[in-house]
């Protein structure tokens, strides 16, 4: 229906131009956040956008379009350095590699490159400007000693050169001796004293001053360095830089509350009218009158307005009109839109995401909306802009002329460039030791070489060093402790006592870890939490089908849960119930905003909300436990089937088409066994769980489940495929394929919470009682698992004491996420670091400290091809990476690529959250998510061999642009050898330990207890069978 | 049966020196240079806030038990003079009592809600310093037996909810609407200013007792019908008016909600926004003497209350979509105080700021319970039923929708016509002075200082 809106009626000639224009707008609209309502929350790169360029490029790239922080500041990275997390080693490693041979040249005859730029990493270098350098070369002892952080050698060594040059060069009378012209005026300072009486502190002062002014002649000798103007693009910039009010802050507080009521879900009980007829429409319907009352700046709107409709200017027309008056000019214009659209890019963001996933909403708007948006913001921002000037610069005249007119005026305060210069490498001399003579004697080359050097190896680069030895230290770490293993097989012999199954989800690393301390016997594995189900589900008690798959995938099948056939009648006696204590509570929410009903609720029973208010606020545990005791009388009855097999040839979402067909569960079930390696040595009894979490007031909640699964909870998933995997058909053709499962094993489904670590299992009653022996010894295994697991996370968090008990922990946990109040109900996937991909012999008895996907791949079973490899990979590679990057970003600049802190989050039209009373929409991950997260990018740990891995990236281009580009970091292990192998810019380097065994620890609690940070990789004992 | 009066003095002591006590725990810690423990200075405040809430429920049960319906407690005048007094005293009565154990209990809740909720928190301290500085304003208000008293629990309220709507300060926003809060507040509190001067001028002191007798409340003697009386219940309503919200100064409730969620409940959804209501509660012997004032009351209340209605209906954020719906009721409390159904607006009041303050604080699970209720009614909540405004038609649905959007166009209309002109006129004046100073100056013999750019408007 969209089309013909679009189509300029008025200037047919504009024709080709108008279709260039909204070409330029989708290209900019790549740009904006890609994250869609917050209700099913999937994490992806942050810096999707960029994913074309090195990892390094796009991070500047993307923090010059956003104006956000790419890396941790320098100051943080120190404190690193300082605590050891990162090593000087490794720094000066890190930097030599990234110099090369360049390292070792010398400049300007002072020092070398590398140790140049060492001590600029090392050291932090006063960087202040103006009046604040004034202050500090005036006030502090910048100018009477040396720098506190030069060595005690290094100060003597530079205080008597400079004496000696002062005593025996400059005072006396050695022939040919260049005498600088500032020379006599130090001395002058220091007149009242013979020389020879100087003390040390005198002559300490005297070099520094020396220094200070060859410093200041090295300046003058080269002259002034390029200035560069601040890139000002939009007029608004302009009139920022000039000092008048915002005018963004003017169109915003329009432009939100439309956008809001525009792309509301459901919040407001009065929707916009007319909102199908498109965002411009609707904008302009509204506003053609308003008058007397409309704010002071709007006073032309309503003409505006009445002329763009009655002329029937298209939106895109209208934006070539605003950009003519603008004067924008055709050059710029794809950066002037991508300005102007990212200065909301939240709302911008979800208009874009709206209009182009209509599946994701109840309340689709028609495509063009994005266009709709930015003709309206561009009209709002012409009328600001006028308004703004007139009112700050009395300024009356075309827009297009504003930024020539503010340029003439600019109030621009052109700071001294050259006294910063000079005191950086004021500072350097004293750190690298030059001294005082040698300085004196550059020569204008010299000086501009020395210059340039410094001033090359800028803040930004210093950074991205910096974080390539905190990334270099993670991952020499984490490759010492794999290879302190190689030899070793930690593999339990014979059947296994049970087998379970966990999502590769990083946080499911501890859990499984606990199982095997409980179960020395037992084994797990790591499969993607939606174990090949892809299926769009619907539960009992739920009103519409979700998909449970990763996002890239579009289900194809139904499949839902239905009652027992014996429990039908119970069954809709409680969905009744169900639906009238719904209609009933909806009733009271609505009824408590409307003026008659709101005042007899309130005076009727206003006062009884006192009970819940005390009860879930000072007992969340206990009210929670008390509500869901009377939510059992209401919930759909305990007995339930999932309809998994279709005898229709189709499938569809009507009743009586959901499910797959038998050949069709043989696929799916060979599929995640192949996987996963598991297709010998069955135990009697396999779980399989999938995850999900719950919490109280998290808009985010959705961000806690399980990503495998699209942002849902992935319990009938792992049902799902308990029950595929137990029908004996599906074993009979498995058999044919070379699986052969036992009769004798049995697969129950279960969920694990990983916020309340409560662990439930689907379908128990048809575990046969020849196994129910097996099953609940199993079942103990698990829960006390899921207990330690509470336990470990626990001492993460500042409100559980360290001395907590795991049962205590476990309460802590189960309070924690009914808690009104808890802004932290889990820390999610904060401090993901590593995937591990392969058997788990090579892991099982590590302490990975819950930061590593583990998937399951034993490269034995796959064929030449490594096909079973290279499907994982391709899931993994995107999914996990894009878990990490997002951590990456939230955590690197919180207010920026994040969401902020969650405190003032307001939920809005069902979308996202805005900051308090109005906001753009916030993106990304709030601060409370990624507070402890370490940002290094994730290190694949395969095994596999390097050609293997070479051959996968090759056909697969996505994985190959994430890894030659930089974006994950990538390490084989020869599943023969175990040696390791690093991929470095295109290269397999040979990782070479010298680290000796790991450190050894009876259990796992024996080793985390009583620290609360990251933990060292440990050997624990309790988990590797040979010690059962 | 007789209570002994000093003991109920003493209960009304501890209520009042509690939350004091707390302030002033902060302050000694601030003054020894020591930061205060996350824990304990949760414990603080539970202590603080609980000691004078059972402070409070024993003088309840004391004085029904004794059949006491009032009982005042002087602490001493400040300033006496022939022809007035400044006095610092408290009541007991059904109103004040009420009302401290509302804000008691409510603070409380908050308080061991935000504990939590603040936990790592760069602002914890500063948030409960502001939070202690309320209660201290919530109790003497609701407790206070003269207008000065009242008047400085009213200041003490303003200030800290206006520096926790500013309470994220980093971000621009916060401060902006934290100021525009402040100026309704002081402009509104002029007003009380002006009631306390002209209740002195006419009684010669500040005292409420002055007005209602020595009945309890909501009795009272019948104070003569005079200009005295309704001019002082004009500013008195003023007054209400903006800590209530009250049309025309609306505008700043939805802009209150920059701080975080504990305090937007506490403070918009129940405690500050009804404490105009309580105030024309207590002074509602004025409101008796003149009927047109009670009318001019219910006008107000009426109109607040459709207009919070209707604006309630389209707002797509959940915080405002409260705050309107808290106005709505606010407002129809008003009309009920007008109308003069004292208990019925005493039991309304308390009842609604429960109520609110539970949805305010569940707020944040909006998108859970919503997802919830969808699958237990088993399709979307609140489908497109046809509302009252679709049957309206077209060119009046737009009209009322983008009045309804704009929110009235209260805060436009004050901008447009009351703050603009009013900085232009001073900067005009400020543009004379400068001349005038000039001419004096020798005009034209040095260079005009260069003049930056005029601040930004509000």
């Amino acid at each position: 229906m969209q089309a013909p809106r679009h189509e300029p009626s008025a200037q047919p000639a504009n024709r080709q131009d108008l279709v260039h224009l909204a070409e330029a707008i989708h290209h900019a609209a790549h740009l904006l956040p890609a994250q869609g309502p917050i209700g099913v929350f999937i994490h992806h790169n942050t810096l999707h956008a960029f994913e074309h360029q090195t990892f390094d490029e796009a991070v500047r790239h993307g923090s010059m379009v956003f104006g956000s922080e790419p890396y941790l500041s320098e100051d943080q990275y120190r404190e690193e350095l300082s605590r050891g997390r990162i090593l000087f080693s490794e720094l000066r490693a890190v930097l030599e590699r990234d110099l090369g041979t360049r390292g070792s040249e010398k400049i300007a005859g002072l020092s070398h490159r590398l140790d140049l730029r060492l001590a600029m990493l090392q050291y932090p270098l006063h960087d202040g400007q103006g009046p604040e350098l004034d202050w500090v070369m005036a006030e502090t002892g910048a100018l009477r000693t040396l720098r506190n952080d030069v060595s005690l050698v290094q100060r003597r060594r530079l205080v008597t050169e400079a004496r000696h040059w002062a005593l025996r060069r400059l005072r006396g009378s050695l022939p040919g001796v260049d005498r600088p012209s500032w020379i006599e005026g130090l001395f002058g300072r220091f007149q009242d004293e013979r020389v020879e009486d100087w003390s040390d502190e005198r002559w300490e002062a005297f070099t520094v001053g020396a220094l200070w002014e060859s410093c200041c002649d090295g300046v003058r000798m080269t002259g002034q360095p390029p200035s560069t103007a601040p890139l000002r693009l939009r007029a608004r910039d302009w009139l920022d830089a000039g000092g008048a009010m915002d005018p963004d802050l003017l169109v915003h507080d329009v432009l939100i509350r439309f956008c809001a009521a525009f792309l509301d879900q459901g919040i407001a009980h009065w929707a916009m009218p007319e909102r199908d007829r498109g965002f411009y429409h609707a904008f302009c319907e509204l506003h053609r009158r308003g008058g007397a009352a409309t704010a002071w700046w709007l006073t032309d709107l309503p003409d505006h307005t009445a002329r763009l409709q009655d002329g029937q200017v298209s939106a895109l027309a209208c934006i070539q009109e605003s950009l003519t008056d603008l004067g924008v000019a055709p050059a710029q214009i794809p950066d002037y839109l991508a300005a102007t659209l990212l200065a909301l890019r939240g709302w911008a963001g979800m208009m874009w995401h709206v209009e182009q996933r209509a599946d994701r909403v109840h309340h689709a708007v028609p495509s063009g909306s994005l266009i709709d948006f930015l003709a309206v913001r561009l009209l709002l921002e012409r009328l600001a802009l006028k308004a703004v000037a007139r009112e700050s610069f009395g300024y009356d005249g075309p827009l297009a002329g504003l930024p020539g007119f503010l340029a003439t005026r600019s109030t621009d305060v052109t700071l001294e460039s050259w006294k910063p210069r000079a005191h950086v490498v004021f500072q350097l001399a004293q750190l690298l030791g030059w001294p005082p003579e040698q300085l004196a004697q550059l020569n204008a080359a010299q000086w501009r070489i020395l210059f340039h050097e410094v001033e090359s190896f800028g803040a930004l680069n210093r950074r991205r060093l910096f974080h390539l030895a905190y990334e270099h230290r993670f991952r020499v770490r984490t490759l010492e402790a794999l290879a302190a293993r190689a030899g070793k097989s930690s593999k339990p012999t014979g059947r296994p006592s049970f087998q379970a199954v966990f999502c590769i989800d990083e946080r499911e690393e501890s859990i499984r870890r606990h199982v095997e301390e409980t179960a020395p016997t037992s084994e797990t594995f790591g499969a993607a939490g939606f174990f090949g189900v892809v299926m769009y589900y619907r539960g009992a008690a739920a009103a519409d089908f979700v998909p449970l798959c990763p996002v890239v995938v579009r289900p194809k099948h139904w499949v839902s849960e239905t009652v027992d056939r014996r429990l039908q009648d119970e069954d809709q006696r409680r969905r009744r119930t169900r639906r009238s204590l719904g209609m009933a509570l909806q009733g009271f929410h609505g009824g408590s905003r409307r003026i008659v009903s709101g005042a007899f609720l309130s005076a009727a029973v206003g006062l009884l909300a006192t009970v819940p208010l005390v009860a879930r606020v000072v007992f969340p545990r206990l009210t929670a436990r008390f509500r869901g005791y009377f939510g059992n009388f209401i919930a759909p009855p305990p007995v339930t089937r999932l309809n998994l097999e279709r005898k229709t040839p189709e499938s569809s979402p009507q009743e009586g088409a959901h499910g797959f067909l038998p050949t069709e569960m043989v696929d799916i079930g060979e599929r995640l066994l192949r996987d996963i390696g598991m297709t010998h040595t069955f135990a009697r009894v396999v779980l399989v769980f999938g995850h999900g979490s719950t919490s109280m007031n998290n808009p985010h909640e959705s961000a806690h489940d399980c990503g495998a699964c699209g942002g849902g909870v992935g319990g009938p998933n792992a049902r799902a495929i308990a029950e595929i995997l137990n029908d004996p058909r599906v074993r009979n053709a498995l058999a044919e394929r070379d699986i052969d499962i036992p009769t004798d094993t049995v697969f129950v489904g279960g969920l694990h919470n990983t916020a309340n670590d409560d662990l439930t299992f689907f379908d128990i009653d048809r575990v046969p009682g020849s196994h129910q022996f097996e099953f609940e010894v199993a079942q103990k295994s698990v829960q006390e698992a899921a207990i330690r697991n509470a336990h470990e996370r626990a001492r993460r968090f500042g409100s559980a004491p360290l001395g907590l008990s795991p049962i205590a922990a476990k309460r802590h946990m189960e309070g924690r996420s009914e808690d009104l109040s808890q802004v932290r109900p889990e820390w999610g996937h904060a401090t993901n670091a590593i995937c591990i991909v392969g058997r788990r012999e090579r892991t099982r008895g590590l302490f990975l400290d819950r930061r590593a996907f583990l998937v399951s791949y034993d490269p034995m079973q796959d064929d030449a091809s490594n096909v079973v490899l290279a499907r994982i990979l391709g899931a993994v590679i995107p999914v996990c990476s894009g878990i990490n990057l997002e951590y990456y970003f939230s955590r690197v600049d919180s207010p920026g690529w994040g969401s902020g802190s969650k405190l003032p989050h307001n939920v809005t039209g069902l979308l996202g959250v805005m900051d308090g009373a109005m906001s753009d929409l916030r993106t990304g991950l709030p601060w409370q998510m990624v507070e402890i997260h370490e940002p290094v990018r994730l290190l694949f740990v395969i095994e596999t061999t390097r050609a293997a891995f070479t051959a996968i990236m090759e056909k697969n281009p996505a994985i190959k642009t994430m890894v030659t580009h930089g974006w994950v970091q990538v390490a084989v292990m020869d599943p023969k050898t175990q040696a390791l192998r690093v991929y470095q810019e295109g290269v397999w380097e040979p990782f070479l330990t010298t680290a000796g065994p790991l450190p050894v620890a009876a259990s796992s609690r024996e080793w985390y207890a009583g620290w609360r940070d990251h933990l060292e990789f440990a050997e624990i004992l309790a988990a590797t069978p040979q010690n059962a | 049966m007789t209570a002994n009066p000093r003991l109920l003095d003493a209960l009304g002591l501890a209520i009042v020196a509690a939350p004091l006590f707390l302030l002033g725990s902060f302050f000694a810690a601030f003054l020894v240079n020591r930061r205060l423990s996350e824990p304990a200075t949760g414990r603080l405040v539970q202590a603080s806030v609980v000691t004078a809430l059972l402070a409070a429920l024993a003088a309840a049960v004391v004085m029904f038990r004794a059949g006491i319906a009032q009982h005042a407690i002087v602490l001493g005048d400040w300033i006496i003079t022939p022809s007035y007094h400044l006095k610092l005293a408290f009541v007991l009565d059904l109103l004040s009592l009420a009302y401290v154990i509302l804000a008691l209990l409510l603070c409380g809740i908050i308080g061991a809600f935000s504990t939590r909720y603040l936990h790592r928190e760069p602002g914890y301290s500063r948030f409960f310093v502001l939070f202690a500085v309320f209660l201290v304003g919530m109790v003497t208000a609701s407790l206070s037996d003269t207008v000065e008293t009242l008047f400085a629990g009213w200041e003490m309220v303003g200030l800290s909810s206006v520096l926790l709507i500013a309470f994220f300060q980093e971000r621009p926003s916060p401060p902006r609407n934290g100021l525009r809060v402040w100026i309704v507040y002081r402009l509104c509190d002029v007003s009380l200013l002006l009631a306390a001067i002209l209740m002195h001028e006419v009684n010669g002191g500040g005292d409420f007792d002055h007005l209602v007798g020595q009945s309890a409340w909501p009795a009272h003697d019948p104070l003569p019908v005079s200009p005295h009386f309704t001019l002082l219940g004009v500013l008195f309503v003023i007054a209400a008016a903006g800590k209530s919200a009250l049309v025309p100064f609306s505008g700043w409730l939805p802009r209150a909600m920059e701080g975080p969620t504990p305090s937007s409940a506490v403070f918009y959804g129940a405690l500050s926004v009804h404490l105009g209501a309580f105030l024309l509660l207590r002074i509602s012997p004025v409101l008796d003497s003149s009927v047109w004032l009670s009318a001019f009351v219910v006008v107000i209340g009426l109109t607040t209350s459709a207009f919070a209605y209707v604006v309630g209906r389209v707002q797509t954020d959940i915080k405002s979509a409260l705050a309107f719906a808290s106005l709505t009721q606010v407002g129809l409390i008003i009309a009920e105080i007008g109308l003069g159904f004292r208990y019925l607006a005493l039991l309304h009041l308390l009842g609604h700021a429960c109520l609110r303050t539970l949805q305010f604080l569940r707020a944040p699970s909006l998108l859970h319970d919503h997802h919830q209720l969808e699958n237990a009614i088993g399709s979307r909540p609140r489908d497109e039923a046809v509302h009252w405004e679709q049957r309206l038609p077209l060119p009046i649905q737009r009209a009322l929708y983008r009045l309804a959007l704009e929110r009235g166009y209260l805060d436009s209309l004050m901008e447009r016509y009351f703050a603009r002109p009013f900085v232009a006129f001073f900067r005009a004046l400020d543009r004379h002075e400068e001349r005038l100073a000039d001419t004096i100056d020798g005009a034209g013999s040095k260079p005009a200082p260069a003049r930056s750019a005029p601040p930004a408007p509000l």
